[in-house]
């Protein structure tokens, strides 16, 4: 039987073809629609954090840092509630990385704060001695990308309903809405007026005076994605 | 029968065809010396050994060139 | 064509040869960087506060996992492909004037598309997704180089003279297949051009910018059957296929079993694939999948140690040769390191050792001992038997090549002996508590410790890198090498002093 694949290429090439796609077929489009529901809580990114979710992995901040806390005490007791498929449910893509030379940020939001993450990401070893992080000085000259933040929240509203603009529900039982601009101009509005709320409470001069003259930097896009992981 | 109960049944079923199906092909492969073609299957490692463009080939593709052992196609130097 | 006596054309052998050693250089050059950053940060800033973004760790590693994976590995592919396809097939791509020139345009396309990737990844242009970080125009750019490669592989199958295809041809086809179907599927996203176009907008934002067509745990489970699977089909498939000609063909040996290559071929096959959940263990993806990557991670031993066993036999009372040859010690450590790195893996596929492995250095010097024990030595020792043959020349030093391969070796023990004790330490040191129930360790306890592994590693790493850089020195002087005669070239490859 199978000398005679190995006379046939086509045939041959048809049969390895099956046999590596079986694997595919049955593990991963079973559970397609049911895995990305979000459960309540999980709310859509908003321009200024998802423009800092870009500069996360500009910088493959995920060759580092996982963003999956799994079920043993040791991890919840580190990091938090262990991680539950819905809350993922915006993340295109997923940012779990596969290695931890630092620690998780899943749930960094609840226990860092925008001065804690100015002074890290200029000297992490300052903040914290013996820390092998390089320092990302450029975040606070580099100017953020909103013009592609808002491309991709238009392309997510458009292809896959993400809820811009509309309700989401809350965990103590209200609910939120996350705006998305109607216009190139309106999206940067709202990510600048956000990006005041953040670098108010952040003291590097030049972020400030950037700020007040409409530039956002990385930085302050970075800490807000940061400060949104909850 | 709920699903889950003929996805078991199934999954057996499977298995087991599987499993035969791979023992008697080992069985068959160790047994017949010879394949379809009257080769050695394990002859087949000489597609390896013996692979200048003027060596026969194990299996030739078209009628005309009968494997000779040993013996050399256009050889220039003969 | 009958005035001239037929001859293989190696021309495209020869054009992936060089981008084997000069991308493998780069790889691994970028490779020690990172793993010297590690141990001693300062080096992050090796050129400087103003190149500091370019030179930074996480800037720098998807360029040194692509530039091993797609560079050095691809590009060794291919050029035994190119040399291995028309032995064993029997016929020259001088006859056929169309393969050759899609064997060439196969070439400068994919020097292209290495040239957009490391561009691309020194800008930060990635979508994060490991071995897939490029953007949708590169995405399709790849796919352009892999179908010509295709067309061309199944071009020189269709003209060949021996009927029956050798078990190397069987591998290169499932390297082919296998890659198209997982990259195609992984990479799967919408330019966010589409996306504004369909809400009535356009020119907002970076054109190549693309959102994945997958969610969260979805994405995730994607990512990894197709990271998984990536490993198994460039860093497993066409080695073996590499390993099935040139072990044999070096030593004069018929293969242990060709039947036994044919039943690891079909387990290979049907197996891997089923493992990718083994990436994902203790994490949001159903338990289920997690279960059958874990369990059919342990039955890959089968297949995979069939292919090696099939390789250490085929030595079988011929072992003096093993002393006698660098080029033979090259691949038996190969098959051998294969043995190893495929037990390893089902190992911590299991779930209780996963709790500790996942995360750390452990999967780092598990991915090493695989690349470069076993992939690396077959591409070296691939190469270094093809030089004779397609320069028409003695390897230039036998001597150099055996330093080589003990400097080497030190480096991979180096390598996986730290990494082995690094990610056990931090692993055991992450989940020890105190007795009152607290963690024991703040995470950077668990950080600094790992500092003298750290340092070995990159010696280890250092040491290959040496070791590369004495395989391509043996490579360029063979090309000025004393000139042989073809008929000395049978079998064992001829070597100076």
């Amino acid at each position: 039987m199978f000398h005679w694949l190995e006379k046939h290429p086509f045939f041959f090439a048809v049969g390895v073809f099956l046999v590596i796609s079986f694997a595919g077929l049955v593990e991963i489009l079973p559970n397609f629609a049911q895995q990305s529901r979000p459960v309540i809580g999980t709310a859509p990114y908003s321009t200024l954090e998802l423009a800092g979710r870009h500069v996360y992995i500009k910088n493959s901040c995920n060759a580092c840092h996982s963003q999956l806390v799994r079920p043993f005490k040791s991890e919840t007791d580190r990091y938090g509630h262990y991680s539950l498929s819905g809350e993922y449910a915006y993340d295109r893509p997923f940012l779990w990385g596969s290695k931890r030379t630092g620690p998780d940020l899943m749930r960094v939001g609840n226990y860092r704060t925008t001065d804690w993450h100015e002074n890290h990401m200029k000297d992490p070893a300052g903040v914290v001695p013996g820390s092998i992080m390089p320092a990302y000085r450029w975040m606070f000259t580099n100017t953020a990308d909103i013009d592609t933040a808002f491309a991709e929240q238009l392309t997510v509203a458009q292809f896959f309903s993400v809820p811009y603009n509309q309700p989401v529900p809350m965990k103590d039982g209200s609910t939120k809405v996350v705006k998305m601009g109607g216009s190139v101009a309106e999206a940067n509005a709202l990510a600048l007026a956000e990006a005041e709320l953040i670098a108010a409470d952040m003291k590097d001069q030049d972020v400030k005076d950037a700020v007040a003259n409409g530039q956002i930097p990385e930085i302050v896009a970075l800490i807000a994605y940061m400060n949104s992981l909850k | 029968m709920d699903i889950a109960q003929l996805q078991a049944y199934g999954y057996f079923t499977l298995i087991t065809i599987l499993v035969i199906g791979l023992y008697s092909y080992i069985y068959h492969l160790y047994t017949k010396k010879k394949d379809a073609d009257g080769v050695d299957y394990e002859s087949y490692s000489n597609m390896a050994l013996k692979d200048d463009i003027d060596d026969t080939p194990v299996a030739p593709i078209s009628e005309d060139e009968v494997p000779v052992e040993g013996v050399k196609r256009n050889r220039r130097d003969i | 064509m009958e005035n001239r006596p037929l001859e293989y054309d190696y021309t495209v052998a020869k054009m992936f040869m060089l981008t084997t050693i000069v991308l493998g250089i780069v790889g691994m050059l970028v490779g020690v960087i990172l793993a010297f950053q590690l141990a001693y940060p300062e080096l992050n800033l090796v050129l400087g506060e103003g190149l500091a973004e370019y030179t930074n760790f996480s800037r720098l590693r998807p360029l040194h996992t692509d530039a091993v994976i797609f560079g050095f590995t691809l590009s060794g592919v291919f050029a035994t492909w190119y040399y291995v396809g028309q032995r064993v097939l029997k016929v020259s791509m001088a006859e056929s004037k169309l393969l050759m020139f899609l064997g060439k345009l196969h070439f400068w396309l994919y020097l292209v598309v290495v040239a957009a990737v490391v561009v691309s990844l020194l800008a930060g242009v990635t979508t994060s997704k490991e071995y897939a970080e490029f953007e949708w125009p590169i995405d399709i750019a790849v796919v352009v180089v892999w179908v010509i490669f295709g067309i061309s592989m199944f071009g020189l199958i269709g003209i060949r003279r021996e009927k029956s295809l050798y078990i190397s041809v069987w591998y290169y086809i499932a390297t082919f297949l296998g890659i198209a179907m997982l990259y195609l599927f992984n990479n799967m996203e919408i330019p966010t051009i589409l996306g504004q176009s369909a809400a009535g907008e356009s020119g907002i934002g970076a054109w190549y910018h693309s959102v994945s067509m997958y969610a969260g745990t979805n994405d995730a489970l994607v990512q990894w059957w197709y990271g998984h699977n990536a490993v198994a089909f460039g860093f497993t498939v066409p080695i073996v296929a590499m390993i099935y000609y040139f072990l044999p063909k070096e030593s004069g040996q018929a293969i242990y079993s060709y039947k036994l290559s044919l039943l690891s071929f079909w387990g290979l096959m049907f197996v891997y694939l089923w493992a990718g959940g083994h990436h994902l263990l203790y994490s949001t993806v159903p338990d289920w999948m997690q279960t059958m990557g874990s369990i059919f991670s342990v039955i890959l031993i089968l297949p995979s140690w069939g292919s090696a066993i099939n390789m250490l036999l085929t030595m079988k009372g011929e072992w003096q040769q093993v002393a006698a040859s660098p080029l033979i010690k090259f691949m038996v450590l190969g098959s051998t390191f294969y043995m190893f790195s495929t037990l390893e893996g089902p190992i911590q596929a299991i779930k209780s050792v996963n709790a500790i492995a996942h995360f750390t250095d452990w999967i780092v010097g598990h991915v090493h001992d695989g690349v470069l024990g076993w992939v690396g030595f077959m591409i070296m020792a691939a190469l270094y038997h093809m030089a004779p043959r397609v320069f028409k020349r003695e390897i230039y030093s036998k001597s150099l090549m055996a330093a080589q391969f003990w400097i080497q070796t030190v480096g991979v023990v180096l390598y996986f002996t730290s990494m082995w004790i690094a990610g056990i330490t931090q692993g055991m040191m992450w989940r020890a508590h105190d007795e009152f129930g607290n963690l024991a360790y703040s995470f950077i306890d668990t950080v600094t410790v790992l500092h003298p592994y750290y340092a070995i590693r990159g010696i280890g790493g250092l040491l290959y890198l040496v070791g590369f850089l004495m395989f391509a020195y043996n490579i360029y002087k063979t090309m000025s090498a004393r000139r042989v005669e073809e008929s000395e070239l049978q079998n064992a490859s001829p070597m100076g002093a």
